[in-house]
């Protein structure tokens, strides 16, 4: 049994021998970030006000920002400019090499994740995971995502010590 | 042997001691209407429909694991492209899963339609033969599924079996087909799962009006009475009985052992899943406890003196929770018998005797023995207990509210993702509030509770802060009416291909929301009040009839029942969504006068084009959610689904970008075309009823939509997105093919918005669009997707 942080939020939800490195600093998304060429960080309904404060820090520093779900009108309201999609469209979209993306200059090569229905993400990041070699999809949420190439670990109960990893990320961007 | 006689005298001289045995005869079939090409289509017949929509809804696979687990090659592991050891690829494995899991589904409905003809002889002393497909003077297209599919218009239920012995050879060579070392290609899994969505909507069809037919249950009529439904209209003063399941005749007799008896006022008969809406379909006396997400909390509450069940989407731990509550449990079908005794041939007496003296349960497969053991059980065991109370006390209540650690645990388990523990901190601070709303978001499970180390019995904590609030669950729900009669059909055809009836919403399957049954009654209030036509079966049905407008009225007292614009109209149970179906192939049928005998591929590709229906399962959960998904999907009609449903690891999901997915041939001009992405997927999980609401709306544009048509539906469209999700939709502006398309109150606004983001020319002194829009429109467009249909024409039954 693992421990209960890098245990997956579904408690059954093991996809198998390829599962998510868990991330324990922020360094190493911000660095991912840094070597993209396309970065996108996609934002579900499930944000807290003090997540949505840090989405505005990625949205300030050029990172393009695609809301799902209701998450638009939370964005909306903080003064976000956020692209919108359902997720499960933009999913097939970042699947396709040869979509042009929100601003028609490509697919995304970094995709970063937070907020989205925890199962429902999880099984968009296992379609990015097995059909979309050309993305690295990380998980920057609350929870452990097995399927993401990177995730936090369990913090859904730590919303401080979530939020400083966070702050780490979108300082060192 | 066959000896074939042919028309004409037959003279048999001089036999003697000579035995001429008749088996099947069988007639020819009436020359109802032209054969089309595709009588009993197999496995292959509709590859090539099958691999148009695919090229267009490219599938979608998210696995749910990343392993094949089904030979003792395995386990293999099949992420960064590798293959297994017999070779198969992940997507090949993952279509193959939703091959098997569609064909769990369609077994399902197909096998209770096998169920239901075995019940119909042995209830009704009837042969098949003898009992006719009579859906009343307003309904000739009786069998449109049948009709379409097989090429037969059944005219007694015997016919319906000969459609039924094809399905399920179907089922078995689809399942062959899974097998290990046979296909290996996604594209083709997904064929064959159309197949098998195909069937499991015969099967419905099959089933639904077998049991119209032989019980006679409502044959389509509006205005049904209305059912009570919620765990506070049952009258704890009565026995209680509670049905559990999908097939009902053992609660038809149950109904019948108390109206026989005039136990009325004594007895209570209420059910759980579909067979709550048939039982109240034959009689309406029948109440509906709930939907499937209430099963657990109805049996930990305690209320039932006896529970019976059927088959399908019964928790397989019944025993273990009916027997915490002390409850006998009567299986009365063979799918279902927990390893109870099968006492089938015993005196109802004896078995009456042997459930009141303590044992947990047992199996009674005679579904005539089934109303006297379950009423005389409950009887028995009312006169015995006290009002019903929770289970808990006040002090065990506190004292597990104090225990609870908050260590995460049950969240971690629980499918919908509740803090039950912040739930339990509040509660032991003396708010139960968020227990109680909770309660409602819970889908019952059970998983919480097993893995509670200091064993807090959570369902019956929620039980316990939600008691009034169970109590006091009243509400209403029509009659399930079962067909769409013809007559509504001819009212409706033409405005819903125009597209002034803004589409056809079809809400229904399971109760496995992400946030609450409150969602079912809001998107349906917020399409009837749109004057889309509504149409409901299953759970959705009854959790949408739970909640009340400001003036008190459910959505069942608010809209009408038919099929029309701004109505809500309750069909019935799982197998009566084959009469959704039904009515897509019947506006083909009655309004453009296709010719549906064995021409599936031409109606559906009639249904793609002009037909602006969708579906919405917003709580589906089951292997028959799947099938039936998967068989409106290969009818050309799009499903939104709730967040879970991703978990069914295939989605149909378009790429409006790409001009090659979206061409279709213009019969009218002779031309390919690109058209605008309708319906933009076939397949779809929203994240939120917020972003469902105006998606369902989108996915009801169709190419062959009026300009009047497309106004109208871009309107909804438009304000739904406002409403819901704050902002204008991205992608109006695909829909628009020239000026009249836009609502006329905004028209100005809009091509200013046109003019200025999008980059199209706009003449303004004219108010015309001269650039910009995918297509121009033209009222003659007559599309289609089939190249053997243009080049051929349609098929028409239209007087010349």
């Amino acid at each position: 049994m693992p421990k209960t942080y890098e245990q997956p939020f579904d408690a059954a939800n093991i996809p198998g021998p390829k599962m998510a490195m868990l991330l324990e600093k922020g360094k190493p998304v911000s660095m991912a970030v840094k070597k993209a060429k396309h970065p996108l960080l996609i934002v579900g309904p499930d944000i807290t006000p003090a997540m949505i404060e840090r989405v505005k820090k990625f949205a300030e520093k050029g990172v393009t920002i695609v809301a799902t779900g209701n998450a638009i009108s939370k964005l909306a309201q903080a003064g976000i400019n956020a692209k919108y999609a359902v997720l499960h469209e933009l999913t097939q979209f970042l699947l396709d090499p040869n979509w042009k993306g929100f601003d028609g200059k490509g697919n995304y090569d970094v995709v970063l994740m937070l907020g989205t229905i925890y199962y429902h993400g999880s099984q968009m990041l296992a379609a990015i995971k097995n059909f979309a070699p050309h993305v690295r999809a990380i998980a920057i949420d609350r929870y452990y995502h097995p399927n993401a190439a990177m995730s936090f670990g369990n913090l859904w109960r730590k919303e401080e010590d979530y939020l400083a990893l966070l702050d780490e990320i979108v300082a060192d961007l | 042997m066959v000896l074939e006689f042919r028309k004409g005298a037959m003279f048999v001289d001089e036999l003697r001691n000579v035995t001429i045995k008749i088996g099947e005869i069988t007639e020819e079939e009436e020359e109802w209407a032209p054969m089309g090409p595709t009588p009993f289509p197999q496995i292959e017949t509709l590859r090539d429909w099958d691999f148009t929509l695919l090229k267009r809804y490219k599938p979608f696979y998210a696995p749910y694991c990343d392993m094949c687990c089904l030979c003792t090659m395995g386990k293999c592991d099949l992420t960064e492209n590798k293959r297994g050891a017999c070779g198969i690829s992940l997507e090949a494995q993952t279509g193959r899963i939703v091959d098997i899991a569609v064909a769990i589904g369609t077994a399902c409905h197909t096998g209770h339609a096998r169920h239901m003809l075995h019940d119909i002889e042995h209830t009704t002393r009837k042969k098949l033969e003898e009992i006719p497909v009579d859906l009343g003077p307003e309904i000739s297209e009786v069998a449109p599924l049948t009709q379409l599919i097989t090429g037969i218009k059944p005219k007694t239920l015997a016919d319906l079996e000969r459609a039924l012995n094809y399905v399920e050879e179907q089922i078995t060579q689809v399942m062959d087909a899974v097998h290990t070392g046979q296909e290996g290609s996604y594209l083709d899994f997904e064929s064959k799962a159309f197949h098998l969505g195909m069937m499991d909507a015969l099967g419905k069809e099959i089933a639904d009006i077998a049991q119209i037919c032989a019980f006679n249950l409502p044959k389509g009529e509006s205005n049904q009475p209305l059912i009570e439904v919620g765990m506070g209209t049952l009258d704890r003063n009565k026995a209680i009985v509670i049905v559990i399941g999908h097939h009902a005749p053992p609660a038809f007799n149950i109904a019948d052992y108390i109206e026989q008896n005039k136990l009325g006022d004594e007895v209570e008969l209420a059910g759980i899943c579909c067979t709550a809406h048939d039982t109240s379909r034959y009689w309406p006396k029948a109440k509906i406890a709930g939907s499937l997400g209430r099963q657990l909390k109805v049996v930990r509450a305690g209320i039932a003196d006896v529970i019976v069940i059927d088959e399908q989407c019964i928790r397989a731990d019944i025993l273990y929770h009916a027997g915490k509550m002390g409850i006998p449990v009567l299986c009365t079908n063979a799918k279902a018998m927990h390893g109870l005794p099968d006492m089938t041939k015993r005196d109802p007496k004896e078995v009456i005797k042997y459930l009141l003296d303590g044992n947990p349960g047992a199996v009674v497969l005679d579904p005539l023995k089934v109303g006297e053991i379950a009423v005389e059980v409950a009887r028995a065991r009312r006169k015995k207990r006290e009002d019903i109370k929770p289970v808990l006390t006040e002090e065990q209540f506190m004292n597990y509210a104090k225990s609870c650690t908050q260590c995460g645990t049950c969240t971690i388990a629980c499918p919908e993702k509740i803090r039950i523990g912040e739930a339990m901190e509040a509660a032991e601070k003396g708010n139960r509030k968020e227990l109680e709303e909770k309660w409602d978001v819970c889908i019952a499970c059970g998983r919480c509770e097993q893995v509670c180390p200091k064993k807090i019995p959570i369902i019956d904590m929620y039980n316990y802060a939600a008691w009034n609030r169970m109590l006091n669950e009243k509400g209403k729900v029509r009659r399930g009416r079962g067909p769409v009669r013809d007559s509504e059909i001819r009212n409706v055809g033409a405005p819903i291909v125009l597209g002034t009836i803004p589409g056809v919403i079809a809400i229904v399957g399971c109760s496995n929301y992400p946030n609450g049954t409150r969602d079912a009654y809001t998107i349906m209030n917020e399409f009837a009040s749109r004057n889309f036509i509504v149409v409901t079966t299953g759970c959705m049905a009854m959790d949408a009839g739970l909640y009340k407008d400001e003036e008190g009225k459910t959505v069942y007292e608010k809209y009408p029942d038919d099929f029309n614009g701004g109505c809500v109209a309750n069909l019935g149970s799982c197998v009566s969504n084959a009469h959704i179906h039904g009515a897509a192939i019947k506006v083909a049928r009655i309004f453009a006068m296709r010719n549906i005998r064995a021409n599936f591929e031409e109606i559906a590709d009639y249904i793609l084009n002009r037909v602006g229906a969708c579906g919405v399962a917003w709580g589906a959960y089951s292997q028959k959610a799947a099938s039936i998904a998967t068989g409106v999907n290969r009818l050309g009609v799009p499903v939104v689904v709730g967040p879970h449903g991703s978990k069914y690891r295939r989605a149909f999901l378009g790429r409006p970008y790409n001009d090659e997915d979206w061409m279709v041939y213009d019969v009218r001009s002779g031309q390919k075309v690109r058209v605008e992405p309708a319906p933009q997927d076939l397949l779809v999980a929203a994240e939120t009823v917020e972003e469902a609401i105006p998606l369902i709306a989108k996915l009801c544009f169709r190419p062959n939509d009026t300009d009047k048509g497309r106004a109208i539906k871009l309107t909804h469209y438009i304000d739904l997105s406002l409403k819901y999700l704050g902002r204008m939709p991205d992608d109006w502006h695909l829909y628009v093919r020239t000026e009249s398309d836009l609502p006329l109150a905004k028209r100005e606004e809009l091509l200013k918005e046109l003019e200025e983001k999008h980059g199209w020319k706009i003449d303004w002194s004219r108010k015309k669009i001269l650039e910009g829009p995918i297509r121009p429109y033209h009222a003659g467009f007559n599309p289609t997707v089939v190249e053997r249909l243009f080049k051929q024409g349609f098929s028409s039954l239209a007087k010349k």
